[in-house]
């Protein structure tokens, strides 16, 4: 193999040299625009990212379009322009636009997340058949015992940790088999998908304290696209096969696996702990589902409307376009609030009230369109089947202490969430 | 009204299937079957047509 075609060994190097290139030649920064409300607070700050829906529904009052000067970026925080945005995918591009700092679009460049058009679609196809409903039947029962073996080893402990020991426990089994990652490494999965999200944001502090998590997890993908060591018949192996097919090049293989992995733990564990979370605070909820379980699959869509896991993206506009009345130029930057969407009070009645029973449908917690989640069958089934669990054992769930909040660029989580589980009186059924 | 169908989007997610159950089904293999295809939909299936057009998770259904 020659040398060439050899991943860069250190790709932060190469991160940082590309991106000193990119801020040179990057043109003044764009004033704002004369006629676009402004909103002054920083949504990536600190206080904002626990914090965040006030701001979101301030956004919403002033307007379709709003200028984010710390950003110096546009943002959609309603529902219509989102949507139509995600629709858009010519004009409101991922590549180059979907991370808010150049070091990140450089180290994404090549990932199924930040490419568009016809880059996009083939490997879109390599990942989506074998996340289709029918392909994942074969892991139906496995998910099923899985939860159903959280949800009694949380109950025989009464008081737990629903993060730690209940909602990381799905996605961190089931996924890096599925994946095909090979056993090393694996007990880095959490803290690397964290900090991949954390990269994706502007380059403030917590993008800054990731840095090493990001090192470690490219140094990783990096020798695993080089010894290929993944588990055959898994995904990762179809995706290596791929090279002799011609259908990826080698040097795409670092940030497809990275596609592969990092989005699929943080993501499902966020709506697993919600989903305990909003439960506990909301029982007349519970029963409605324990009454009615033909309810679960639109409680998870409620439960992802309302505590997204995924905040928002960024895009990259490809040319000058028409929002809402608002020019806004080719070159541009636009944030695209999903989490802010799905409580649009334009859309939603009562948009902050958690309620199994409307149709919640139409949320964009996976994102929409070309780019809209290619994992969200699994992560419904993994949540379906985590509720499922919990109807069957549990009378009820009890909030145990203050519930902590993860501080991420772009993941909406808890970090930690004391619960109590109450199990049904009628366990002494026979063995 | 008819609905088309972007075959090389559409990934089998069969969220039209339950917003839209007597228009959509998903056969054995994977793929998506428009009840209504060869003809105009009945009027009392065009809301729950465009429920499920405007539920696809990938966009791969559109009015026409």
């Amino acid at each position: 193999m020659a040398v060439s075609s050899q991943p860069p060994s250190c790709p932060l190097v190469a991160a940082r040299r590309h991106a000193s290139r990119f801020w040179s030649r990057t043109p003044a920064r764009p004033d704002k625009p004369g006629d676009v409300p402004v909103y002054r607070t920083d949504l990536y700050s600190e206080a904002a990212i626990r914090d965040p829906y006030r701001h979101y529904a301030a956004m919403r009052r002033l307007g379709p379009v709003v200028w984010l000067p710390k950003q110096h970026m546009y943002a959609f925080p309603r529902y219509a322009e989102v949507k139509s945005a995600l629709r858009d995918d010519d004009t409101f591009r991922s590549n180059q636009g979907v991370a808010l700092n150049p070091i990140s679009r450089f180290i994404g460049n090549d990932s199924l997340l930040m490419t568009d058009g016809s880059a996009h679609d083939g490997l879109r196809k390599l990942m989506a058949h074998r996340l289709t409903p029918r392909a994942l039947r074969p892991l139906h029962s496995q998910i099923e015992d899985l939860a159903e073996q959280t949800v009694q080893a949380a109950l025989a402990k009464g008081r737990v940790d629903g993060v730690a020991d209940m909602a990381v426990k799905l996605p961190l089994t089931v996924v890096p088999d599925l994946v095909g990652w090979p056993q090393r490494g694996r007990e880095h999965l959490v803290e690397w998908a964290g900090a991949t999200f954390d990269m994706l944001g502007p380059l403030n502090g917590l993008a800054l304290r990731s840095a090493p998590n990001v090192a470690a997890m490219l140094g990783f993908v990096h020798r695993l696209a080089r010894r290929r060591d993944v588990l055959p018949g898994s995904m990762s192996y179809e995706v290596v096969q791929g090279i002799e097919k011609g259908v990826i090049k080698e040097s795409q293989l670092p940030s497809v696996f990275i596609d592969y992995l990092a989005p699929s733990v943080d993501t499902t564990a966020s709506a697993i702990a919600a989903a305990l979370y909003l439960f506990a605070e909301n029982p007349d909820q519970w029963r409605l589902l324990q009454k009615d379980p033909a309810k679960i699959s639109n409680a998870v869509n409620e439960i992802v409307r309302l505590e997204s896991p995924v905040r928002a993206f960024g895009r990259r506009t490809e040319r000058d376009t028409d929002v809402a009345g608002t020019r806004i130029p080719a070159g541009a930057r636009v944030l695209v609030m999903f989490a802010s969407a799905n409580r649009d009070e334009r859309v939603w009645a009562d948009p902050d009230r958690f309620d199994v029973e409307r149709d919640a449908s139409g949320h964009v917690g996976f994102g929409y369109g070309m780019h809209g989640c290619a994992g969200q069958g699994l992560a419904r089934l993994e949540t379906e089947a985590f509720l499922r669990a919990l109807l069957r054992r549990v009378d009820r769930i009890e909030l145990d202490g203050a519930p902590e909040r993860v501080v991420n660029n772009v993941i909406h989580r808890f970090e930690a969430l004391p619960v109590r589980l109450v199990p049904k009186l009628e366990q002494s059924r026979p063995a | 009204m008819k609905i088309q169908i972007d075959r090389d989007r559409c990934e089998g997610h069969g969220i039209c299937t339950e917003r839209a159950p007597s228009i959509f089904t998903i056969d054995d293999e994977d793929e998506l079957v428009d009840r209504f295809e060869e003809g105009d939909l009945p009027d009392d299936l065009v809301a729950s047509a465009r429920a499920a057009i405007d539920s696809c998770p990938v966009a791969a259904l559109k009015e026409v």
